[in-house]
């Protein structure tokens, strides 16, 4: 893979942080940490953030849970359809190490492998304060200009592909069986 | 009717049939695998219309897949289990599509999921499973834990996610 370049401070980075439009794709049962962490109990949204409905209007891309290789399709696809520059999360262990899915026959282990995460939230599940402090460091991160999965996808597109094929059939992609 | 009358009369129509009522308002039938469909078509006749499901077990020690048809009648209100056992090398088992509608998705899933082949189903495509390239997964000598290692990869702890050098982290608050 290339390396990274090397980050790069900037105003619209630092005003990108501080709006950052949010899909979650809830797969698993950490979707249930969402509600609290967006309403008035939590209020993600006095960090700026807030949930969209489709992804070509969103710039986070929130993975929640466990993905059996039919879902990955679907997240996939939706990230692809997002506008750079996009971010992911992945979201309890799941999305880190297969969680309690760890020997599942039909689940991938490794998100990263797939989607270049940002951030990684471990916990199963994380509580709404894990979230939000994952949430702090993303827009940090982006104001300095260190989070570039977007780009890293782009530059190395035929190695997330290749990781892709492994598992599914990549071009096959929206034709229904 | 009650089960020990539909346990005779049964034991009258299928001479093969061994009949056990294991607790209450239940019944297992096991047949010969050829005798099966016509004794769901027999039951369905007596008023047990529901094909609740159809499930599959493996007795690897006995190389043998053991197909359980389970039936419901509203009207008697108790469970009749059909249990058959087909060889495991060559999974077959005609499709009771004809008699019940709703076993082409059961039988779809017990192919995806033992390999079990139902000739006479027309629609035995992909249920769950996109794309899958391994044996069977519910088969008892699929070993799950080495596929996911070598089609999934495991995390290691050495993988790049915890050598990455990273800016330490100071809280939200700019001072």
């Amino acid at each position: 893979m290339k390396v990274q370049e090397k980050p790069k401070k900037s105003l619209s980075n630092w005003a990108r942080g501080r709006s950052l439009w949010m899909i979650h794709f809830c797969t698993g049962c950490g979707a249930m940490e969402m509600p609290p962490t967006m309403t008035s109990r939590y209020d993600m949204e006095r960090f700026g953030i807030i949930p969209m409905a489709t992804p070509r209007q969103a710039d986070l891309l929130l993975i929640t849970g466990y993905l059996t290789v039919k879902t990955l399709k679907r997240v996939i696809r939706t990230y692809e359809q997002m506008q750079d520059p996009k971010w992911v999360i992945g979201f309890g262990s799941c999305t880190l190490n297969g969680g309690m899915y760890w020997d599942s026959y039909n689940t991938i282990k490794r998100l990263d492998l797939y989607l270049p995460v940002d951030v990684y939230i471990a916990g199963c599940m994380p509580r709404p304060e894990a979230i939000i402090e994952a949430f702090v460091r993303l827009q940090e991160g982006i104001a300095r200009g260190e989070f570039d999965g977007w780009r890293r996808y782009r530059e190395n597109l035929a190695w997330y592909r290749a990781n892709q094929a492994k598992v599914m059939d990549v071009n096959r992609w929206g034709a229904l069986p | 009717m009650t089960p020990q009358d539909l346990k005779t009369l049964l034991e009258s129509s299928f001479p093969e049939a061994r009949v056990h009522l294991p607790r209450v308002r239940r019944l297992q039938v096991h047949l010969p695998q050829p005798q099966v469909l016509p004794a769901l078509a027999f039951l369905k006749a007596q008023g047990f219309g529901h094909l609740s499901a159809i499930s599959c077990v493996d007795w690897i020690e006995e190389n043998a897949f053991e197909l359980v048809y389970h039936l419901w009648s509203y009207t008697y209100r108790f469970h009749v289990m059909v249990k058959t056992r087909i060889p495991r090398d060559h999974p077959t088992m005609p499709t009771a599509r004809q008699i019940f509608r709703v076993a082409q998705t059961y039988e779809r899933d017990i192919h995806e999921m033992f390999g079990v082949r139902f000739p006479g189903n027309p629609r035995l495509v992909p249920f769950v499973l996109e794309d899958w390239q391994g044996p069977p997964p519910m088969r008892k000598d699929f070993d799950t834990r080495r596929f996911a290692e070598e089609v999934y990869g495991m995390r290691s702890i050495e993988t790049e996610l915890f050598t990455r050098r990273e800016q330490p982290y100071k809280g939200f608050r700019k001072k």
